[in-house]
């Protein structure tokens, strides 16, 4: 067990695990965060997905080890400067974008990737982006909705502008 | 007029006959004239065994690789390809009328195939390797012409070359034409077995593998006297195929075999980069002139000398020596792997689809260029889309550029047992521009 | 608001429910006697009415159901059916789903039957209750019952007066029986919401877009430990050696627990659990026998497994005259593959077991979990919480098996058992391998005069109930052997589900060949039979329709006599704008329908594909589909689920088939088991409900399966000039293709 200083949601943590340990892992059981899931473990279905220093992420796959100082952020947290958690989270629940619902936490992070560094993707390009996540139950129209949505409100909103 | 004055009079007519001689030689090197449009003959016209033909001879000669870029549009091209001399698209090469060679004759697409010439006589650039289909038979390009006038026609119009100047000017080719294209037929060797001779024929005029395992010239042209002696394709290394081949293991006939038709030769090589899209076009083929290339390439590898690397003892790599003259790099390479690798690579791991190859025997750690590897390692490695294959997640946003160079210097050294790669930070930087 | 305690933990904690539930008895009321006639839906076996619905003092009311909410947006439409009734905003509702502890038993939540059992036992329960409350109120307000309005619990008299719902149920005995007269209209105020028939927001999906507590895989107990089990590498192989002695060692590994060809270790950590099973299977020696059809035709391999025939269908004489069609259609094996692998917890603490599950089954779950453990049902407790979709009989009840037998192994603190991918992948019941036979004669008129349909299929039902249907129970050392399986008899049917032509077709019969034991273990995938069974009749229809010349709508309408069924077929044939269409090249048109099980909801599928032969690709260009389910409860639920099984069942039938080679299943993980992705997903795809107020509830979770795999068969079809009978149409058969 080693000691790591992690900087997730914008706070500051503190966790005792073993260096190999995936991020995903220490969200969950140490950090107690329940957005990103445990889907597969191999970086193929995207459920895991968070962000680290604004890049999606397959966190199963990252060992705790290698994170680092880096600002990792789930679906729990209030978004980046660009994105706000809030926006996303809206979008997906009017569009009713979910069946089940496992896959929609790493949904919305890859999301978050993307309008945090595509001001306004088109349709094709939410699309493509998309490709790594997984979704079993057939919700994909609902979640292109979404992003779309999500995109279009942060477009419009004035908060965008550089503080 | 006497003297010096008609000498000099003399000399400029002189320098005009030269100057006019050159001018003449250049544009006849450099221009072409267009061929006539004709109305696209109706599928039903070309015969259906010629059609078969001319699929097999489409996957051997990897069309799809360069001219699909989008599933939905086989054929159509829109594939950026980067080159020393610029990005060059791929073309729309389905019977399109307006966008693509619809209204080409069999002549015309022969001449294509054979000089680089387009139906409207601009010259094709040699991204487009017709220094090799020039080789064909004409038979298997009446083949491959029935198999693409019977796709489905899509309208997809080229896109814009970038080419770095004055590359963009056409004609310029023209002199590369001069200087390597080599219209001879493939040549047989009576020695060798029909097979190998089919397989000769398949490599050097379908498949072309020297366009990526031979060195190039500073002009883009191949190096033909160091033929298979590696080579690169869009920034991927492609590894020597003869005696200098880094594998750290001897190919087999069968291994290659198997490699060249699965993209997995088991406990050896797992085909990534341009080598993915190869052999899904050579999966397609007919197995026995994939079978013939094998053996045709093989006698190359064969050459390579048997040597003792670590790939014959796979296990756990070792953490590295205190005595390191690279410690602090070392070290956090190998922490690297241990946590970022070890846990599918290390020998005996749960096998999933498909166990982990153990890196002592990856051929891209033998390699004298980092670049594959820093590749497989950001990008991974994924089957084709909706197809099932083995896959390899890609680490370009978990691993900075200091891990992944202390990674690779690492795996070089206990993984490899081989010298370092030179300039292998610049490589890494590089490694991130798309 | 869902059934979960708010401090999940140890049994003490487990009955705090928030508001506190007083008895009422009505003075003079009597007990309806037993035999009255049946109780709509589940509340012939649960025939309390607090066993449904219970009012608080607090004003709030906690309502019950044996259904569990599987991602189907049960738990909302169950929410609104009572809300609607109670006249009550369902925000001030809690609901409770399937525990064994207090809820009804209601069975599986399969078969698309929760609306029809549960949904029209709570409607019921609720008018009564409200009828009751109305009556006391009445009694307490001094006023006659019916010039009572009634608003978000409070009935008021045209003076003003007023009581509420708790204050009704001070020192009342809510332990009522349910009878069958119906409840008087409901009083209701002007401008009371009505909370039924309205796309009422999932109450579920707030938490799941948040990250809140959502699934059994979230559930974190104090001291809880973390399981995982190692696999043999097939049903058939055995067990020869395992080395415990350095896993032991590992940091971390507190057990490893080891009965016949049951083999897990017990960590303290979650990942340490990971390690050491890997190195717990590295350490494991198994004989793994060549025993599977690997390479061999599968189609040929389901023909010759020993088949137990049944005709579900003997109408009218064969031998009519005409033109005589034939087809076989095919299905490969097929998984639930869902994106979270099953998991559970189980505590035993105190002679108890309680079990967090996603089980489709909580109760006949602890019966069998009784008959493993030999443990009293009353001792066991399963409780379910959400897992990811199952979409049928995933591995769930089997990782609950995991998880009790471990926690029987290590008592006093709860076990997770989490399963791997992997796992998940080769070892959940897996959709059976079907062959269907067809033959039709089409008379001289252009209709079908004979009918004959004959399918082959392993169990499509494998459910616990029994021990032996509980895959860990099958390792032990002393293993379960599991019951021989049986078909489920018409009209639900299991591999025969949905073999009936839903047609008028006056000579018919079908066959049904049953094969309970196969090459795998094989159960319920969603829409069981009807999946491959719909592909097969309604692929056929659209040839048999060409051979006599007729546009494949009016073809079906031809032989459908049902206004319902009609108006669907049209209702779709015109969003899509069937008679307007155009071929282009590489496109093409397909339209199917069926009525689930012939008698659930009735869904009619039209829409358009592309496709690129050289490279196999399919998509799905645009879909329009109509749905009749009967009342609709929730009209976005409807649409949500029929969207999903809309591209559901693309990926089923563009991509996915199981992959085995002579000693094992290869199709281990997402890689080796491709399912549909964005890049394939539809550009448009919209879904029309044809609502029917008043009519019973139609299930329509499994709805679209069999159409959408047919409507797509079809457009290739369209678009190809040539037929494709074999599922999947995945790349590699649509290249085949390519040069015909």
């Amino acid at each position: 067990m080693t000691r790591y200083q992690l900087q997730v949601n914008g706070k500051p943590h503190e966790v005792d695990v073993d260096a190999d340990t995936p991020l995903l892992y220490v969200l969950r059981n140490d950090l107690k965060l329940n957005g990103a899931k445990f889907g597969c473990g191999l970086g193929q279905c995207g459920s895991c997905t968070v962000t680290v220093d604004r890049q999606p992420v397959m966190s199963c796959l990252l060992p705790v080890s290698m994170v680092g100082g880096r600002a990792v952020r789930t679906v729990e947290s209030g978004g980046t400067r660009w994105v706000p958690g809030a926006v996303l989270r809206q979008a997906f629940t009017e569009e009713q974008a979910a069946q089940c619902g496992y896959c929609i936490a790493g949904m919305i992070m890859r999301a978050t990737a993307l309008l945090d560094h595509v001001r306004e993707p088109t349709d094709a390009q939410i699309r493509a982006w998309m490709q790594p996540n997984l979704c079993r139950c057939g919700t994909h129209m609902r979640i292109l909705r979404a992003v779309r949505r999500a995109a279009d409100a942060l477009t419009a909103a004035p908060a965008r502008k550089k503080r | 007029m006497r003297g010096p004055a008609r000498r000099r009079r003399y000399k400029w007519w002189l320098a005009g006959a030269v100057l006019l001689v050159l001018a003449v030689a250049a544009w006849a090197i450099m221009w072409r004239p267009a061929l006539p449009e004709q109305t696209p003959a109706a599928p039903t016209r070309f015969d259906s065994a010629q059609v078969t033909r001319g699929a097999n001879l489409a996957r051997l000669g990897m069309c799809a690789a360069c001219h699909t870029a989008d599933l939905a549009k086989p054929f159509a091209g829109g594939l950026a390809l980067e080159t020393p001399f610029g990005t060059v698209y791929s073309t729309n090469i389905t019977p399109d009328t307006s966008t693509g060679i619809g209204a080409w004759s069999e002549e015309a697409f022969t001449r294509a195939m054979r000089k680089g010439v387009a139906r409207d006589g601009s010259l094709l650039y040699p991204a487009f390797p017709y220094n090799h289909y020039t080789k064909l038979a004409q038979d298997d390009i009446a083949a491959l012409y029935a198999f693409f006038m019977t796709r489905p026609a899509l309208d997809a119009p080229a896109r814009e070359n970038r080419m770095t100047f004055p590359f963009g000017f056409r004609p310029l080719v023209g002199f590369w034409n001069l200087l390597y294209l080599d219209e001879s037929p493939v040549r047989q060797d009576a020695r060798q077995s029909a097979e190998w001779n089919r397989g000769a024929y398949v490599a050097d005029a379908l498949a072309h593998c020297t366009a990526c395992h031979t060195p190039r010239t500073v002009l883009g042209g191949p190096d033909i006297r160091r033929q298979f002696d590696g080579g690169e394709a869009e920034d991927w290394y492609a590894p020597a195929l003869n005696a200098k081949s880094p594998s750290p293991l001897p190919w087999t006939h069968a291994h290659l075999n198997d490699y060249l038709r699965t993209g997995i030769a088991p406990g050896h090589a797992v085909a990534a980069g341009p080598m993915q899209d190869v052999v899904m076009s050579l999966a397609q083929a007919d197995p026995n002139d994939v079978r013939a290339l094998a053996t045709y390439i093989h006698g190359y590898l064969a050459q390579a000398p048997a040597r003792a690397t670590p790939a014959t003892k796979p296990g756990s790599l070792p953490a590295p020596a205190d005595n390191d003259a690279d410690l602090a790099r070392m070290r956090l390479g190998h922490e690297t792997y241990v946590m970022a690798c070890a846990r599918c690579h290390d020998a005996g791991r749960t096998p999933t689809s498909g166990a982990a190859l153990p890196l002592q025997q990856a051929v891209a750690l033998y390699d004298p260029d980092p670049r594959s590897l820093i590749h497989i390692v950001r990008e991974g490695i994924m089957p084709p889309d909706g197809e099932p294959g083995r896959w390899m997640p890609g680490y370009a946003t978990m691993m900075n550029d200091d891990q992944l160079t202390a990674l690779a210097a690492y795996l070089r050294r206990y993984g490899a047992n081989a010298e370092p790669w030179e300039d292998l930070e610049d490589s890494v930087k590089k490694a991130k521009a798309p | 608001m869902s059934g979960m305690p708010a401090q999940p933990g140890r049994r003490r904690f487990l009955q705090s429910g928030g508001a506190l539930t007083l008895a009422f008895v009505l003075p003079g009321r009597a007990i309806a006697a037993p035999g009255e006639g049946p109780l709509p839906g589940s509340l012939n076996k649960a025939p309390w009415l607090d066993a449904w619905i219970r009012v608080g003092a607090d004003n709030r009311v906690t309502v019950y159901t044996g259904k569990a909410e599987l991602g189907q947006g049960i738990k909302t439409a169950l929410l609104q059916l009572a809300a609607h009734e109670l006249r009550l905003d369902p925000g001030r509702m809690m609901l409770v789903t399937a525990d064994t502890r207090q809820t009804p038993d209601e069975g599986y939540t399969a078969g698309s039957n929760s609306m029809q059992d549960s949904g029209a036992a709570l409607r019921h329960a609720a008018a009564q209750v409200r009828g009751l409350l109305q009556e006391r109120a009445a009694v307490h307000l001094k006023a006659p019952a019916a010039s009572l309005l009634l608003s978000n619990g409070v009935f008021r008299t045209p003076s003003g007066q007023r009581v509420s719902f708790g204050e009704l149920v001070a020192g009342a005995d809510q332990h009522v029986r349910a009878t069958t007269a119906p409840a008087p209209p409901a009083p209701v105020a002007p401008g009371t919401p009505k909370y039924s028939g309205i796309s009422l927001p999932r109450i579920d999906i707030p938490a799941k877009v948040a990250g809140g507590l959502a699934y059994v895989q979230d559930l974190r107990l104090p001291a809880m430990v973390h399981a995982r089990v190692v696999r043999p590498p097939s049903q058939a192989a055995r067990l020869l050696g395992v080395d415990t002695a350095q896993v032991l060692r590992m940091p971390g590994v507190l057990e490893i627990v080891r009965d016949g060809r049951f083999l897990a270790v017990i960590a303290d950590e979650e990942w340490r659990a990971v390690k050491a099973a890997t190195a717990l299977a590295r350490a494991t020696r198994w004989e793994a026998p060549a025993t599977l059809p690997a390479g061999r035709d599968l189609a040929s391999v389901v023909r010759a497994i020993p088949a137990e025939p049944e005709t579900v269908l003997a109408r009218g004489a064969p031998g009519a005259s005409g033109t005589t069609l034939r087809a076989s259609y095919t299905r490969p094996f097929q998984l639930h593959a869902s994106i979270g692998p099953s998991c559970a917890v189980a505590l035993l603490e105190e002679g108890r077991y309680t079990v967090w599950t996603h089980s489709q089954g909580v109760f006949p779950l602890r019966s069998a979990l009784a008959e493993l453990l030999g443990a009293p049902e009353q001792a066991i407790d399963c409780i379910h919480m959400e897992g990811a979709g199952c979409y049928g009989h995933n591995g769930a009840d089997d990782a609950a098996a995991d998880a009790a037998l471990l926690a029987r192994a290590f008592p006093g603190v709860p076990v997770r058992v989490q399963w791997m991918r992997e796992e998940e992948n080769c070892w959940e019941p897996f959709g059976p391998a079907m062959v269907v036979d067809v033959q039709a004669t089409l008379g001289a008129n252009g209709a079908i005069v004979d009918w004959r349909y004959e399918v082959w299929s392993q169990p499509h039902n494998t459910r616990p109930g029994k021990a032996g249907n509980l895959l860990a129970a099958t390792h032990l050392a002393r293993p379960f052997a599991p019951p021989r399986p049986k078909p489920s008899p018409q009209p639900q049917g299991s591999g025969d589900r949905n073999a009936l032509p839903y047609y008028l077709i006056p000579n018919a019969r079908v066959v049904h060949r049953f094969q309970p034991q196969g090459v795998f273990r094989t159960s319920a995938v969603r829409s069981l039979g009807a999946y491959c069974n719909v592909f097969a009749i309604e692929s056929f229809m659209d040839e048999l329709a060409r051979a006599a010349k007729m546009d494949p709508v009016a073809f079906r309408l031809r032989h459908l006599s049902d206004p319902r069924a009609i108006e669907t077929v049209r209702t779709a044939a015109a969003k899509f704008g069937w008679d307007a269409y155009k071929r282009t090249p590489r496109r093409g048109r397909g339209f199917a329908f069926a009525r689930y099980k012939n008698l659930a909801a009735y869904c009619a599928l039209a829409l358009e594909v592309e496709v690129a032969l050289d490279t196999g690709f399919v998509r799905i260009i645009r879909a329009d589909a109509a749905v009749d389910c009967g009342e609709v409860v929730n009209p976005d639920g409807v649409r949500n689920q029929i969207e999903g099984g809309i591209i559901q069942s693309a990926s089923w039938t563009l991509l996915e088939k199981l992959r085995f080679d002579a000693s094992g299943v290869t199709s281990q993980d997402w890689a080796g088991y491709p399912i549909l992705r964005f890049n394939q997903a539809p550009e448009a795809l919209a879904v029309h409900l044809l609502d029917r107020p008043g009519q019973p509830f139609l299930g329509t979770g499994e709805a679209a399966q069999g159409p959408a795999a047919a409507a797509i068969a079809n457009a290739v079809a369209d678009a190809c000039g040539f037929r494709v009978r074999d599922l999947p149409l995945d790349r590699a058969r649509m290249r085949t293709y390519a040069v015909s």
